[in-house]
C-alpha cells in the first residue's frame, strides 16, 4: 500500500464528496484523512487515500475524472510531497493571529510575510471581508506555530509595523488563552 | 476548533477590555526564621524571602512577553510578624517592617504584605507590639502592607483591638500628612480576613498554609461591564436572572485565563499554585471600574436606591463564575468598591450621590468592606474605632469578610479632594456624621460576644 493526494476544486453542490468517495472505493482504495471546505460558492478538498500496491497516480485520476465528470471538477491525484529530514523537528508554541479591519490590497501578502521572516508556520488560515465595521466582517485569522527560539518581543514589533502600515489592529496571543477562556473542558 | 466568534471575544477581553493580572503574589513562610535575637531574625527573613522570590519579577516578565498580558503587580506576602516577630518590641519592629522593606526594594516587587496581627479574641505581647509599632513601620516604609484582624464569626469582636487601630489609623495618617495621611492607606482592619488572599493590603500567609505558594489576583471590571453592555444591547427582552448569567461567564472566562497564568508563573518559580482570587478589583482609570458595572444596568449612579440589591447579584454571580471555573478559588473573590481607586465610585462620593452610611450598607452585600474611604482629618480615633466596630459587625453577623481602610486627612475637611496616585487613585473625602465627637460606646472595650451563629459544632 502507498498513499495518494487527490486534490478536488469545483463549483459547490450536493454530492460532490459522495462521487469521489465512490470512485475511490471502486479503485479498491482507503480514505485515510479528509478536509474540506467551502469559501463563498467554491468546494475545495483534499484526501489522503492509500492506495493498493503497483497503483498509478494517473490511472486514478483517469477514472476519477470519468466518474465524476458531470460534476465539472478540477480532480489532481499526486504521491505525496514531504520534507523528511532527519534532523529533529523544531519545537514550537502554537498562538493565533488576528487582524481585523477595512479590507485592501496585499494585507494578506504583507502579514503572512512578516510571520515567515519570523520562522513562523502557518497552519491554518481565514480570511473574511464583508465590509462595515463590525470586528466579525473584517478579520483574518491565522492558525500558527512560532518557534520556541523566537523571540516573542521582536514578532510582536514586526507585526506592529504591519499594523501601522496598513492601518489594522493586528493582535498575537497564545492559543492557551483562548482555549482556556472559551471551552468547559478544563 | 475555536470559533471566530470566541477568538473576538476572548481578544476583546485581553486587549480592550482591562483584564489583567492584578498581582501576582508569592507566600512565603517565615516560621524558620524566628529568633529573640532582632539583628539574626531580621537578616534571616531577609535572607528568605529574597531567596525564595528571586525570580518572581523575572518570570511574570517572561509570562507578559509570552501572553501579552500584563502582570499589573508583583507582590510577596509572608507569615504574620505579630506571630513570628512576637519576642520585639514595637521599636523592633519597625525595624523589621524596614527590612522587609529593603527585601521588596530588592527584588523589586510592588508590595510586601504581612505586617500582621491576629487578634479577634486577644493579643498577645507580640500583637500589641505590632500595633503599636504600625504608623511608623507604615510611615516609614514603601511597600510594606499591615493588616489586623480584630473580629471573627467564631470569637466574636475584639473592641481592646479596635480601640487600639482607631488610634493606629489616626496616627499613621498623622505621620504621613504631607501625602494626605498614605500610610492609612496601607492598613486594614479585618474581620473574617481570608488566609491566600493575594489583594493588598490584606495579604498575608495564613497559618495554614504550605512553605510557599503562589496565588494570583485576577481583575477585570471592564470585561464583566462590556459584556452585560453587549447582552443589554443584543436581547430587549434581557432580565435580571439573565444578566447573572452574563456575569457568571465573564467571570468563568476570566477565572480560567488566570489561573492558567498563575500556574505557569508558579512552575517558572518551582513553587505550588495556591489559588486564584477573582474580585473585580477597580483601577483609577475609565473602562476598569466596578462602579461604570452599575450604570450600565440602569442605575443613575452607584449608591442610588437599587444598589445594594445589585451589588448582591454582582458579588454572587463573580462567586459562582469562579467557582465554576477553578477549584482554587480562594481570596475575597467578589466585586470590590474602594472610593479612591475606582473613578465613578469616587465621582458618585464627591456629588454626593454615595455616602458613607450607604457605602457600609452595601459592603454587607460586597467582597470586601469599607474600602480606601478617605475621611475628614478631625475624625476622633474614637468616631474610627466605631466605624470599624460598625464594618466588624456586619462581617460577624454574616458569616462574611468585611475590612475598613480608612484615612483620616490631616488638615483636610470633607468634600476637599486627596490624591495618593498610583492604584491607590484619588477622590473626595467623605463626611462623617459626628465624626469630630467623642464615641463612649466604644471606650467600653472588651470583647462583643461571638455571635450564636457560631456555635456550629
Amino acid at each position: 500500500m502507498h498513499k495518494f493526494v487527490v486534490s478536488i476544486f469545483g463549483a459547490d453542490r450536493p454530492g460532490i464528496l459522495a462521487a469521489v468517495a465512490k470512485a475511490v472505493s471502486q479503485k479498491g482504495c482507503n480514505i485515510e484523512n479528509v478536509s474540506q471546505t467551502l469559501l463563498q460558492d467554491v468546494f475545495g478538498g483534499l484526501l489522503v487515500i492509500s492506495a493498493p500496491d503497483g497503483a498509478k497516480p494517473q490511472d486514478l485520476e483517469d477514472a476519477l475524472r470519468a466518474d465524476c465528470a458531470e460534476l465539472n471538477l478540477f480532480l489532481h491525484v499526486a504521491a505525496p510531497v514531504s520534507h523528511e529530514t532527519d534532523a529533529p523537528k523544531e519545537k514550537t508554541s502554537p498562538y493565533i493571529v488576528t487582524a481585523m479591519g477595512p479590507d485592501r490590497q496585499g494585507i494578506v501578502a504583507d502579514v503572512s510575510a512578516c510571520l515567515a521572516a519570523h520562522g513562523v508556520n502557518i497552519t491554518n488560515m481565514q480570511a473574511i471581508f464583508k465590509g462595515g465595521k463590525k470586528p466579525l466582517d473584517n478579520l483574518m485569522i491565522f492558525e500558527v506555530d512560532v518557534p520556541v527560539a523566537t523571540q516573542m518581543e521582536t514578532l510582536r514589533r514586526g507585526l506592529q509595523e504591519v499594523s501601522t502600515k496598513l492601518h489594522l489592529e493586528i493582535n498575537l496571543q497564545h492559543r492557551k488563552i483562548f482555549e482556556a477562556v472559551s471551552s468547559i473542558d478544563n | 476548533m475555536l470559533s471566530n466568534k470566541e477568538i473576538v471575544s476572548t481578544l476583546a477581553m485581553v486587549q480592550e477590555e482591562n483584564l489583567d493580572l492584578r498581582t501576582v503574589t508569592v507566600g512565603i513562610s517565615l516560621y524558620d526564621c524566628v529568633s529573640d535575637d532582632i539583628g539574626r531574625f531580621k537578616a534571616k527573613i531577609y535572607e528568605k524571602i529574597v531567596r525564595v522570590a528571586e525570580q518572581l519579577v523575572p518570570a511574570c516578565q517572561r509570562i507578559e512577553r509570552k501572553y501579552g498580558i500584563k502582570v499589573a503587580n508583583k507582590r510577596v506576602s509572608i507569615s504574620p510578624i505579630g506571630v513570628v516577630g512576637a519576642p520585639f518590641s514595637a521599636a523592633d519592629l519597625v525595624e523589621v517592617a524596614l527590612t522587609l522593606d529593603a527585601a521588596g526594594e530588592r527584588l523589586g516587587i510592588d508590595f510586601i504584605g504581612g505586617f500582621t496581627a491576629l487578634v479577634e479574641k486577644g493579643m498577645t505581647h507580640g500583637d500589641r507590639a505590632l500595633i503599636e509599632a504600625i504608623p511608623e513601620a507604615l510611615a516609614r516604609s514603601r511597600c510594606v502592607c499591615s493588616s489586623v484582624n480584630v473580629a471573627s464569626t467564631r470569637a466574636g469582636i475584639n473592641m481592646d483591638a479596635i480601640n487600639l487601630m482607631g488610634q493606629a489609623v489616626k496616627k499613621a495618617a498623622a505621620l504621613t500628612a504631607d501625602h494626605d495621611g498614605l500610610a492609612a492607606a496601607k492598613l486594614v482592619v479585618f474581620a473574617n480576613i481570608p488566609q491566600d488572599v493575594p489583594f493588598m493590603a490584606g495579604a498575608y500567609l495564613g497559618v495554614g498554609e504550605p512553605e510557599s505558594v503562589v496565588s494570583v489576583g485576577v481583575s477585570g471590571p471592564g470585561v464583566v461591564k462590556n459584556a452585560i453592555l453587549r447582552a443589554i444591547q443584543s436581547d430587549g427582552t434581557i432580565d435580571l436572572g439573565r444578566i447573572s448569567e452574563i456575569i457568571k461567564q465573564a467571570a468563568a472566562r476570566l477565572t480560567r485565563a488566570g489561573e492558567l497564568v498563575g500556574r505557569e508563573v508558579a512552575a517558572i518559580l518551582g513553587l505550588p499554585f495556591g489559588i486564584v482570587d477573582l474580585s473585580l478589583a477597580p483601577t483609577p482609570n475609565e473602562n476598569d471600574s466596578v462602579g461604570e458595572i452599575f450604570e450600565a444596568v440602569g442605575l443613575p449612579a452607584i449608591g442610588a436606591p437599587g444598589s445594594t440589591a445589585f451589588l448582591a447579584l454582582l458579588n454572587d454571580a463573580v462567586k459562582k463564575g469562579g467557582a465554576f471555573a477553578s477549584s482554587n478559588v480562594g481570596g475575597l473573590s467578589g466585586a470590590f468598591i474602594p472610593v479612591c481607586e475606582d473613578l465613578t465610585i469616587a465621582s458618585a462620593a464627591a456629588q454626593g450621590d454615595l455616602v458613607l452610611e450607604k457605602l457600609e450598607a452595601m459592603t454587607a452585600v460586597c467582597s470586601v468592606g469599607l474600602d480606601m474611604v478617605a475621611i475628614p482629618g478631625d475624625t476622633t480615633p474614637e468616631m474610627i474605632s466605631a466605624i470599624i466596630a460598625d464594618e466588624m459587625a456586619i462581617g460577624v453577623i454574616n458569616k462574611k469578610t468585611t475590612a475598613a481602610r480608612l484615612i483620616p486627612v490631616p488638615g483636610k475637611k470633607a468634600g476637599e479632594t486627596v490624591h495618593f496616585g498610583g492604584l491607590l487613585g484619588e477622590g473626595p473625602i467623605m463626611a462623617v456624621r459626628r465624626g469630630a465627637e467623642t464615641n463612649r460606646f466604644v471606650k467600653y472595650g472588651g470583647r462583643i460576644p461571638a455571635p450564636i451563629q457560631s456555635l456550629v459544632n
